[in-house]
């Protein structure tokens, strides 16, 4: 297997935009290939969650190659719900590890900000087993569930889940490109309103508009993908045993680090998927980077801050940086190899090796990846 | 209170999921069909206040270990007083599930009504109890 770089990144600011999601995704695109000083790609891969509910478009592979000046450049879409953007990076990375391109542009975008709330609820909602959506149950709804488990076990987690949120803020308050560019305190995020209880909306990410672009080479560059794996899992929440615990990241982690031949201890910082607070503790446990029922304290310790030990979601995460589905998994590339080059002003880590997790669905289908600077 | 509620097991690994499904979700086998009885215990719940179209807020809703063993989705009328580890009946009105919480006396009358019907059934309640005892009052056995 050929080694696989990050030659370029590239992404919009995240929140309500008023372009169509084509113009973001080029704009995106085209930052990732200058950073590149590619031209023209080999090949495009394409994330969508949602195109033909949310825009009316379809064919969408083709859509956007034609859009962004590259009609005759192949170009396939990729979906796996809320982590496409990573599905599509791991569509582009297989390409050039096998040899059959020496580079692949991978963008991702999403745009929702101008449907109704409940419409676009129902939309994502779509992603959940079909006995568990007839009953009505939601994104928030099934976060809500596993909430209210793990406060349940450790009564301090609800504290915890709320300091994640108020982090994330911090975090997202020094990157220009956040959804959200204002801090929260403990106390905002306890007084907001009840979602799915006991989750309030200040422990929820928002909806957002955005996209975001890679561009791999097969040509050495300052940053490679060491590892990259993927996990699944039952599509009802009600199969699985165990509700505070992801197997599908767990698995993920652990083919992406065996394909990186390092383990977490070695990862200097994270980008994790907290759709909702809670799953940033989660998934801090399941891929390793805390030992199982310590991320709480890591949390309240302030080992996850910027100034922290470990610091996890720089950008600000879904929670503040914002979560435009597809081009969730892919803005946590993007931040990671800014980290990485020391183009992440205002919010600069020291750092060799980072890892990002992004969830699809309700955990049905996750990746994690593990980049380095070489 | 209805009698049963449809389900189906896994012949290779003895999996019970409701509502019933062609194949075992861990195995590439087809399922036999089987009920399960009406009553569990609450492996967590949730209000959701900003519920999707058609529902009205706020919308209850619970994942009930049934004592068949299969996990089940439902909703329900209210969670006051409600927790993890709850014993509730499952009720049906036009094909969908509701909760209803069962406290001492109800869960007396239960065991009566069911003692009246099938002797296995007062042996199934029996040592549905006598688990619950075992494994103390308050333990959460169906936390994940």
């Amino acid at each position: 297997m050929d080694h696989v770089f990050v030659a370029g990144a590239g992404m919009t600011r995240i929140g309500r935009r008023s372009e169509s999601l084509p113009d973001l995704m080029a704009d995106a695109a085209h930052v990732a290939l200058a950073a590149a000083g590619i031209e023209t790609p080999e090949m495009i891969v394409v994330a969508s969650m949602n195109p033909e509910e949310f825009t009316g478009d379809g064919n969408f592979a083709s859509h956007v190659a034609s859009h962004l000046g590259f009609a005759r450049v192949p170009a396939i879409r990729v979906e796996t719900a809320t982590s496409s953007g990573a599905a599509a990076l791991h569509a582009g990375f297989a390409q050039v590890a096998a040899g059959l391109r020496r580079n692949v542009l991978v963008v991702g975008g999403e745009k929702m900000t101008h449907i109704s709330t409940p419409r676009v609820s129902e939309v994502i909602g779509r992603s959940i087993d079909p006995t568990e959506r007839a009953y009505g149950a939601t994104m928030p709804a099934l976060a809500g569930l596993i909430a209210r488990v793990m406060i349940a076990r450790q009564p301090g987690s609800l504290r915890e889940m709320s300091q994640v949120a108020v982090k994330n803020h911090a975090n997202g308050a020094r990157n220009p490109y956040a959804h959200f560019q204002e801090p929260v305190t403990l106390e905002e995020v306890n007084a907001s309103r009840m979602v799915a209880d006991p989750l309030r909306l200040l422990h929820c990410c928002p909806i957002s508009d955005g996209a975001a672009a890679v561009v791999l080479t097969a040509e050495r560059a300052r940053v490679r993908v060491a590892g990259i794996g993927q996990g699944a899992d039952t599509l009802a929440l009600r199969h699985r045993r165990v509700l505070t615990s992801f197997a599908a990241t767990r698995a993920a982690a652990h083919a992406a680090f065996a394909m990186a031949g390092f383990g977490p201890e070695r990862i200097d910082f994270a980008e994790l998927h907290d759709a909702f607070a809670p799953f940033e503790l989660i998934s801090l446990e399941d891929v390793g980077l805390v030992p199982p029922g310590k991320a709480g304290r890591a949390t309240l310790d302030g080992e996850t801050a910027l100034d922290g030990r470990l610091p996890i979601n720089p950008s600000g995460g879904l929670k503040a940086r914002g979560h435009p589905l597809a081009a969730t998994g892919l803005a946590q590339i993007v931040e990671c190899v800014w980290q990485l080059t020391g183009r992440a002003a205002g919010r600069q880590l020291q750092g060799r090796r980072a890892l990002a997790q992004s969830i699809g669905g309700l955990a049905t289908n996750n990746w994690v990846t593990v980049l380095e600077a070489v | 209170m209805i009698e049963s509620i449809q389900a189906s097991r896994c012949p290779r690994c003895e999996v019970v999921v409701a509502p019933p499904a062609l194949y075992c979700p861990w195995h590439p086998v087809a399922m036999t069909p089987t009920t399960v009885d009406p009553v569990g215990d609450v492996v967590t719940f949730t209000t959701l206040h900003s519920p999707p179209e058609g529902f009205r807020s706020p919308l209850h809703l619970a994942i009930v270990e049934l004592d068949g063993g299969a996990r089940f989705v439902c909703h329900g009328a209210e969670t006051r007083g409600l927790r993890i580890g709850s014993r509730v009946a499952i009720e049906a009105i036009d094909d969908i599930y509701y909760f209803s919480y069962l406290g001492t006396l109800d869960r007396a009358k239960l065991f009566w009504r069911r003692a009246g019907h099938a002797g296995d059934r007062v042996n199934a309640i029996a040592r549905s109890l006598a688990k619950r005892v075992w494994k103390g009052k308050g333990s959460h056995r169906a936390a994940s």
